[in-house]
């Protein structure tokens, strides 16, 4: 019962019947106090005229017997009407003859013309009273009295058949609740039927927007726009591992081959060091690139975070060129610009802009030049990689930071190398690019500037 | 020197244990936290190496118990994950140094024996080793007598090598102390350089001082 508690459907539906219960309860009232009104009404005006016709008849009439006498005339067929005339000296007429009648002037004495409800003999009666003036020249006082049971018991009968019809009512609009509410729940139910369709395998289905309700317009393509961004992420997942399982196979490809190879024959100790050694190697290349893969997909999500200081460019990129310049004996390698502060990751930077030289390095032949640039350009630190190496072209050019990508076929290096430099140089919220002409290539890093100048 | 290693995967324990005992070390192993623990609290262990991910009692339980207890041998972390928080909290648990593996053999060797040497390190003037002579103070390099012409680099390369006689040290240990490059690099950066220091300290004279140990580094001893 507990997903009763919280059902909309039937919070709904109880809502639904409440608010009927109370407009019909409400109607019910009204109509009760109207019709008890009208039949007031009905009643006062037969008992004015009663006393109308009393009077009339009183005046007329030259003794309290012939006044009896035509009064009793005039009432033949009257039933539930009681009509009492006193004289001063007593009774005069009473109608009908037996009943409460005899006592109804003495009951009534504080009644006038106004209609009053008065219970007599265990009935309910409405009655009015008024004083004659006769054609004898005596005061007499008249009380006509109606029996109004049947009015009472129509109004019952009417109030139990409307408290009925009432609960009936209530009843009703709750069924029609739970239906119209199911009905409204239908595109939600559409939803969760589609998210139970949706797996690994088929992102790509879609709510459709077109029946949906404007109440739900909004979940639904917000619905949507999920499944677009998890189908990219998705994509881009299986498109992670199908290049990792591509470029793990080729080292263990070897390291396969070379280990079967050596065992098809004994060997002497040189052979299995060598063997072994080799096998060092690979198996450094598969962690380092296992690490680089790791970063890259770190990156990709959001989760380097450089940890920042204050480090001055020209500082950073001399300590640089000390190392890789090692690499470019027969090359010219210059550094040349502003010492411009920057907040960074020394240790990410290090490796982003040493990965952007070490490519400069081996994509130039010698002898040829190295450069390697920090300027200040459109408020960005700028640090500008150029070599003297052959064109990239510009198909080659537009791919070049994604990983895997080797600008010349069969080259060394993970082709990891630009792809990690880009992630490194996205997390510090800066840009790279990449210009190739005739020339020479750039490859250019802009990071924003420091507040403060480096020290 | 006694060293207790607490790794719970069998492969790299047993070979961490054989390799430190092959490499002149008295080394005891268990395999989780509570053990490690115990030993680490009764032992007289000059080095503590502690994988972080144990059964039981993790490795930072064990780092924390260790200390709690007033026990200040060096602690060096092995984890297998690359993140800044795990550094930073083992470095604040008051680990000493860290490895990420996989790491390099040579290159825990090269730790162990740094942090085993770091409260007795001494000032020293000169280091030789055969007829090769180092300079500090004068920065001159001079072997059988002749002066050799060393840039900085070099010099900083081969007092690397005279300090850490008979040791094996890894291309990234080098990079590491000799340029504060602090990433594995695919690169022969080293080894080029190397190469330069052999062409001028080396390959002129008898015997040969610097020795490629394939896949594994460089050592500087007399063979």
């Amino acid at each position: 019962m507990a997903s009763w508690r919280h059902s909309i459907t039937l919070r709904l539906s109880l809502a639904f019947a409440a608010l009927a219960t109370l407009v019909f309860a409400a109607l019910g009232v009204y109509l009760g106090r109207s019709a008890d009104a009208h039949m007031a009404e009905l009643d006062a005006h037969e008992l004015l005229g009663k006393l109308t016709l009393v009077r009339n008849v009183g005046a007329r009439e030259n003794s309290p017997e012939a006044l009896a006498a035509r009064l009793g005339d005039a009432l033949v067929g009257e039933h539930g009407v009681m009509v009492a005339v006193d004289g001063e000296k007593g009774a005069i007429f009473r109608w009908p003859a037996d009943g409460p009648a005899a006592g109804l002037v003495t009951a009534t004495a504080s009644v006038g013309e106004t209609p009053v409800r008065l219970a007599l003999g265990g009935r309910d009666f409405r009655v009015v009273a008024g004083t004659v003036h006769t054609a004898w020249g005596e005061p007499a006082r008249v009380v006509v009295a109606r029996d109004i049971r049947h009015h009472t018991d129509f109004l019952d009968e009417l109030q139990r058949d409307f408290w009925l019809a009432l609960v009936a009512a209530a009843l009703l609009t709750m069924i029609v609740g739970i239906v119209v509410a199911r009905r409204g729940m239908q595109p939600v139910r559409a939803i969760a039927a589609a998210a139970g369709r949706i797996s690994a395998g088929q992102l790509a289905e879609r709510i459709p927007e077109a029946n949906v309700p404007p109440e739900l317009a909004e979940l639904v393509s917000a619905f949507n726009a999920m499944l677009g961004r998890l189908e990219e992420s998705f994509q881009r997942l299986s498109d992670f591992s199908a290049d990792l399982a591509h470029e793990l196979r080729t080292p263990l490809h070897a390291l396969r081959m070379q280990t079967e190879v050596s065992l098809t024959k004994p060997r002497n100790g040189d052979e299995y060091r060598d063997l072994l050694a080799s096998s060092l190697e690979e198996y450094e290349r598969l962690s380092r690139m296992i690490a680089d893969m790791l970063f890259l997909a770190k990156a990709e999500h959001g989760l380097v975070i450089p940890q920042k200081e204050t480090l001055a460019l020209m500082d950073l990129c001399r300590q640089l060129v000390d190392y890789y310049g090692i690499l470019a004996e027969l090359l010219q390698l210059d550094l040349d610009g502003e010492n411009l502060a920057i907040e960074g990751d020394r240790l990410m930077l290090q490796r982003a802009i040493g990965n952007l030289l070490v490519n400069a390095i081996q994509h130039t032949p010698a002898p040829g030049r190295v450069t390697l640039t920090v300027r200040r350009h459109d408020g960005m630190a700028e640090i500008v990689v150029g070599n003297s190496g052959p064109q990239i072209p510009a198909a080659a050019l537009r791919t070049i930071f994604e990983r895997f990508v080797r600008a010349d076929q069969g080259g060394e290096g993970s082709g990891l190398g630009l792809a990690i430099a880009r992630s490194i140089v996205r997390a510090h919220g800066g840009s790279i690019t990449a210009r190739s002409s005739a020339t020479g290539t750039e490859f250019i890093v802009a990071l924003p500037l420091a507040e403060t100048p480096a020290g | 020197m006694k060293i207790l290693i607490v790794e719970d995967e069998a492969k790299t324990g047993d070979y961490l244990r054989q390799g430190l005992a092959e490499a002149g070390f008295t080394a005891d192993l268990v395999r989780n936290g509570v053990d490690g623990m115990h030993e680490g609290l009764a032992g007289d262990h000059d080095l503590l190496i502690l994988d972080v991910n144990l059964p039981g009692l993790d490795g930072w339980q064990v780092l924390k118990a260790l200390r709690a207890a007033g026990r200040d041998l060096p602690v060096l972390f092995l984890t297998a994950r690359d993140q800044v928080e795990d550094r930073v909290k083992g470095l604040e648990l008051g680990a000493d140094d860290y490895l990420i593996k996989p790491f390099a053999f040579s290159e825990l060797l090269a730790r162990v024996r740094t942090l085993l040497r770091r409260d007795r390190i001494r000032e020293v003037r000169t280091l030789a080793l055969a007829d090769l002579e180092l300079d500090i103070l004068k920065r001159r390099a001079t072997r059988a007598g002749k002066r050799i012409d060393l840039t900085a680099k070099e010099f900083a390369l081969l007092e690397l090598f005279l300090r850490r006689q008979g040791e094996v040290l890894s291309r990234s240990f080098i990079a590491s102390q000799v340029w504060d490059m602090n990433f594995d690099s695919d690169t022969n950066v080293v080894e080029v350089a190397i190469r330069r220091l052999r062409a001028k300290v080396d390959d002129d004279f008898t015997p040969r001082l610097i020795h490629t140990l394939r896949g594994m580094g460089y050592v500087m001893e007399i063979r």
